[in-house]
């Protein structure tokens, strides 16, 4: 019972750690399009970030690059060699259906009630004829296919509250407070993390089964991770401004849609 | 009898009418973002995919990607305004290997063996002579299509993309919140130094 309770703290102390950062530095997003930049290109402005603590988010970027090149890429190398990739996205697929729970509730809290009927639907279809979720077979129902996956961070966007600095995590990487009062929230919510927070009380069901459900997920999804990261890099004249940039405004779009 | 009859009126007006459908869309009118987009997207991918690997790749689809793409207005949106301190040399000098950056990145995701599909949503209009065009790519390495948002302008020699945004993240803000800092330290040099060494390095290796 600990657990909930120190989320719930983390989530309402980030919130208002949000709150008061938001007013020393009004990041606006300037919006980059044609109306902003009038018949002058040279004109584009450069979006406003918060990022106060830019010295140490650098020093964990660093050591997250150092920890992909030296031991992610390796490991993700050799799972993609024994783990070819249909069998890489059906894991991933069951892993997705596992996590409805969160996509369902997050489009509740959201009001957006289509949408969470499409999450039922999604999960009924793909739990039964795709085969406990490996298969997701809603893809070729109409209606089913390319549903936006809502998560608390976004929920929390919808709700008005600002993404506040932007925070670089350890191993996990790019994030920023709201997104990370969100990561608490879903870990709530979600399946797998139920056993641990006392939710359920399965004989059959030990830590070791959830850590080892949580370890496979995160390897399983390391090859594409990686693979995504090396294009960014290979592209980028800064890569922690690139990865900032497009965790910042990847963020932004989805909580439009 | 009626059968033969039916068959030969349809043939009479259908031939003609695909015949006339066939030679407008290989024209490619100039006046029509969409269809600049799409011919030009199909020739990339053809090039890309033609089966001759990825060897000299950047070099074989620039010409078509030229054709498609104002990367002198790319160039200058990603430098923001220092563009307007830099020489003349220094400009020209920064548009060629930012485009050849440019030109680099591209080839190095069009890979794998499979030809990514592509379906094209309605052009939405920005301004009078601007549109956007969404698309969304279907590749075999995800399970997920992705959003990308071509912007063009309408420019004297035709439509010509300008911006192209990949789930939300616009490739001009991105580079353009990337060489803020460099301009403002170093100027155009800086500029065209870590475009040098940039590009010198090799492309990263990759699973």
């Amino acid at each position: 019972m600990k657990h909930p309770i120190f989320s719930l703290l983390v989530l309402v102390l980030c919130l208002s750690g949000c709150a008061v950062s938001e007013k020393h530095s009004a990041a606006k997003p300037v919006q980059v399009g044609p109306s902003a930049m009038g018949e002058d290109f040279a004109n584009v402005p450069v979006q406003k970030v918060n990022d106060p603590l830019q010295r140490l988010n650098r020093t964990v970027f660093r050591f997250n690059d150092g920890l992909t090149t030296y031991a992610l890429r390796p490991i993700a190398y050799r799972y993609a060699i024994i783990v070819p990739r249909p069998v890489r996205t059906g894991i991933s697929n069951f892993f997705d259906n596992i996590q409805f729970p969160v996509r369902f509730a997050n489009s509740v809290l959201q009001g957006k009630l289509t949408r969470s009927a499409q999450e039922v639907g999604k999960f009924v279809f793909n739990s039964t004829f795709g085969v406990g979720g490996l298969i997701r077979v809603s893809d070729h129902v109409s209606g089913l296919a390319n549903v936006p996956a809502e998560d608390f961070g976004q929920t929390l966007g919808v709700w008005g509250f600002p993404p506040g600095p932007y925070i670089v995590i350890p191993v996990l990487g790019p994030s920023d407070c709201r997104d990370l009062a969100g990561f608490a929230g879903d870990f709530v919510i979600s399946p797998l993390n139920w056993y641990t927070l006392g939710i359920i009380h399965y004989e059959f069901i030990g830590n070791a089964v959830g850590i080892a459900l949580t370890g496979t997920r995160a390897v399983n999804a390391l090859p594409k991770s990686v693979e995504d990261y090396d294009q960014m890099k290979s592209a980028a004249v800064d890569p922690y401004i690139a990865v900032r940039d497009a965790y910042l405004s990847y963020r932004s779009a989805q909580i439009k849609k | 009898m009626r059968l033969d009859l039916f068959r030969s009126i349809l043939t009479s007006f259908l031939v003609p009418l695909i015949l006339g459908v066939a030679r407008t869309s290989s024209a490619a009118p100039v006046d029509d973002p969409a269809a600049m987009l799409r011919s030009s997207i199909d020739e990339i991918l053809s090039i890309a995919y033609s089966g001759h690997g990825n060897e000299n790749l950047p070099s074989r689809v620039r010409p078509s990607l030229e054709k498609c793409f104002a990367f002198d207005l790319v160039t200058r949106q990603a430098m923001g305004p220092g563009w307007r301190q830099f020489s003349a040399t220094e400009q020209k000098r920064i548009t060629d290997l930012f485009s050849e950056l440019l030109i680099r990145t591209y080839s190095a995701r069009v890979v794998g063996t499979e030809r990514p599909k592509i379906s094209y949503g309605a052009p939405v209009e920005l301004a009078s002579d601007r549109r956007e065009i969404p698309t969304r790519v279907i590749t075999s390495s995800s399970n997920d299509p992705i959003a990308v948002v071509y912007r063009l302008i309408r420019l004297p020699a035709g439509w010509r993309v300008y911006d192209v945004l990949i789930e939300g993240v616009s490739f001009v803000a991105n580079y353009r919140a990337q060489f803020d800092e460099i301009i403002q330290k170093g100027g155009a040099s800086a500029v065209i130094r870590t475009l040098e060494t940039k590009l010198a390095a090799p492309v990263d290796s990759r699973l």
